[in-house]
């Protein structure tokens, strides 16, 4: 089902929103690398849900937001967001960067969001190994680091085949730079989320790739002992983009997970 | 035209081949190689070059900072500076300079400033850099804020040196509530301020507003030329009129009874262009610290990178002076020619350059170069 494209006013920022399918709201939260389109299992996940993928401010096609420091302000940008474009009270699906903005509004306003689902998140720091430094690599390095095997992506074709154009080199040259931004310091982890976690009883499903080499997997038994209603479930041979990896398996585990009402 | 003596203090006190086995010599290289003994004594040999130069009469005395890198181990400017300002006489100590981006504490900068130009009777030449990529990484610095900072960080050093305290200052990045500095410099208003350029048309523009001195490294002339261009935009937006005295070039230089000897030595520069220079694109230019429009000029400022370029075309090209004294004398009058520049930055040490080889050349300079170059 092809999408419809809105730009939706929020604090003075045009954030550029893809929104399709039926059913009840999901907000969807995208990485550090930006949107990706409406890949496969966005459009498995619409048969049973109105998906709500909208580009964070400073990304993609949406405006800019220079006076954001951290995940913090995305995040409460991202309650306001909810408030303007009246998604009432949505689940919210974030992967990487948008996972530990979804963890982090869900701190601040448990009551505003239904269901989460955090896939690969990054925001806490973790107790073995390190978070990848992905701004001191090349995008073509990160391109191969952040999957387990690109041949056994379905859409790799689809996603990454043709060189990009010039619009889509300015868009992930942003991308980079907002990214950079808002998670610089303290590197891609907020040092205080992990002591509002349990204030967060919303059903969770936290969804990691056994093989990611961007965040460790540690860190998703760190979300799960720190979520009160939580719990992991590990793809194996899948790295760091499950959604991308694994299209079929991970559309099955969200829409088993929030369940929504079957179309047919 | 002046000359200024500038030494990186280089650590090249590994074997080559262990370097090569690492993406870059920064931030990678283990300080393994780090020889402390030869660190001291090289300190030692490159302070009293530094002094020596002093005597042999030149005009300023660069110093500069970077980190974690072999390529230079001068990693506090202005500790470098406080020496020099008590055991020099003469010369300006040009610090070129602090990376402002990277300071937490532009207070205490102004201060220590402040105290190096006060012991040296007033000599000091206040630089003030955005420093490459190494050092943010270095400093775990957002090079998103890099440009911001860098103004902001200015902003507040100046404001230290010129307003009375105490005052406050909420800035963006810089927040203090009591700043009233019981140092300040002996320069009044304050100590010059010179900014390097090496690919920013915007830092051009904002030096050329303020008339700093102005100083391309490293590159062709044809781009030192456009950016002096912007510089003189700048200037011209005010109502500033340029002289050779705001604009300075800097160049690797060494001079030697022969032309054989000082071909040789000027070998040693050959580093500095090439494996000091060699790392991943990001680790120069991590995202967000330069511009579209500076990355787009960095581009064509840069056709060729120094490290692909042999010796020969470093010399034909002018990145590399090294000849007779009468041979340097004319390289460096067709430098003034060509930009107008009043100041003329020599690195004159690099690499393995030995210490009587870098004496002799300092003392060439002084007694040949220097009375042959002053009226230019």
């Amino acid at each position: 089902m092809r999408p419809r494209e809105e730009t939706i006013s929020v604090g003075g920022i045009g954030v550029h929103t893809w929104v399709g399918g039926q059913g009840d709201p999901l907000l969807v939260l995208h990485g550090a690398g930006g949107y990706r389109g409406w890949t496969r299992w966005l459009d498995q996940v619409s048969e049973r849900f109105t998906v709500w993928a909208p580009s964070h401010p400073g990304f993609g096609r949406s405006g800019d937001a220079d006076w954001m420091e951290g995940v913090d302000d995305l995040a409460r940008f991202y309650l306001w967001f909810i408030e303007v474009a009246g998604l009432g009270r949505p689940h919210v699906l974030g992967h990487s960067l948008g996972g530990w903005t979804a963890a982090e509004m869900a701190t601040m306003s448990t009551g505003a969001i239904d269901r989460l689902v955090l896939v690969a998140p990054v925001g806490l720091k973790p107790e073995t190994g390190e978070i990848l430094d992905v701004f001191y690599y090349s995008p073509a390095q990160l391109m191969t680091m952040t999957v387990h095997d690109a041949k056994t992506v379905p859409e790799w074709q689809e996603i990454y085949g043709r060189p990009p154009s010039p619009e889509e080199i300015e868009i992930a040259t942003r991308n980079r730079e907002m990214a950079a931004r808002l998670t610089w310091k303290p590197y891609m982890h907020n040092p205080r989320l992990p002591h509002f976690l349990p204030r967060v009883t919303n059903p969770t499903l936290i969804v990691w790739g056994r093989e990611d080499r961007v965040v460790p997997i540690g860190c998703g038994e760190q979300y799960r002992r720190g979520l009160p209603n939580s719990k992991l479930t590990v793809l194996e041979r899948c790295g760091h983009l499950p959604p991308i990896e694994q299209p079929d398996v991970f559309a099955r585990l969200v829409l088993d997970f929030l369940g929504g009402d079957p179309r047919r | 035209m002046k000359l200024y003596y500038f030494s990186e203090m280089p650590h090249h006190e590994f074997p080559d081949e262990e370097g090569d086995k690492y993406p870059s010599l920064r931030l990678e290289f283990p300080n393994r190689f780090f020889d402390r003994e030869k660190a001291a004594a090289n300190y030692q040999r490159y302070l009293t070059e530094y002094e020596f130069a002093d005597q042999a009469g030149f005009a300023g005395l660069m110093i500069n900072e970077h980190h974690s890198t072999p390529s230079c181990v001068n990693v506090g400017v202005n500790m470098t500076a406080a020496i020099l300002a008590r055991t020099t006489r003469r010369a300006k100590i040009l610090l070129l300079g602090n990376i402002l981006p990277i300071e937490d504490n532009p207070v205490r900068m102004a201060e220590q400033l402040a105290m190096a130009d006060l012991i040296s009777g007033g000599r000091v030449l206040s630089g003030f850099v955005r420093g490459v990529g190494v050092e943010t990484w270095w400093s775990n610095s957002n090079p998103i804020h890099n440009r911001e900072r860098f103004e902001e960080c200015h902003d507040l050093i100046l404001k230290c040196w010129t307003a009375p305290g105490p005052f406050r200052w909420e800035g963006r990045h810089y927040h203090f509530r009591h700043v009233n500095p019981w140092c300040l410099p002996l320069q009044k208003p304050h100590p010059p301020i010179w900014i390097p350029g090496t690919a920013s048309p915007e830092t051009a523009l904002w030096a050329g507003r303020r008339g700093y001195t102005y100083v391309p490294f490293l590159v062709p002339f044809e781009i030192a030329r456009e950016l002096f261009d912007f510089y003189r935009q700048g200037a011209a937006e005010v109502g500033r009129t340029v002289t050779p005295d705001n604009l300075g070039f800097l160049i690797c230089a060494v001079t030697a009874e022969t032309k054989a000897k000082a071909v040789e030595a000027g070998r040693h520069f050959v580093w500095r262009m090439g494996p000091t220079l060699r790392a991943p694109v990001d680790w120069f230019a991590p995202v967000g610290m330069r511009s579209r429009a500076g990355s787009q000029f960095a581009l064509r400022a840069r056709p060729r990178s120094l490290a692909s370029m042999s010796y020969e075309e470093l010399l034909a090209e002018h990145f590399i002076v090294a000849g007779t004294p009468d041979e340097v004398i004319d390289r460096f009058a067709r430098v003034q020619r060509e930009l107008g520049v009043g100041h003329l930055l020599l690195e004159a040490q690099e690499s393995r350059m030995d210490h009587p080889t870098t004496m002799r050349s300092i003392e060439l300079m002084g007694a040949k170069v220097m009375p042959a170059v002053a009226s230019l």
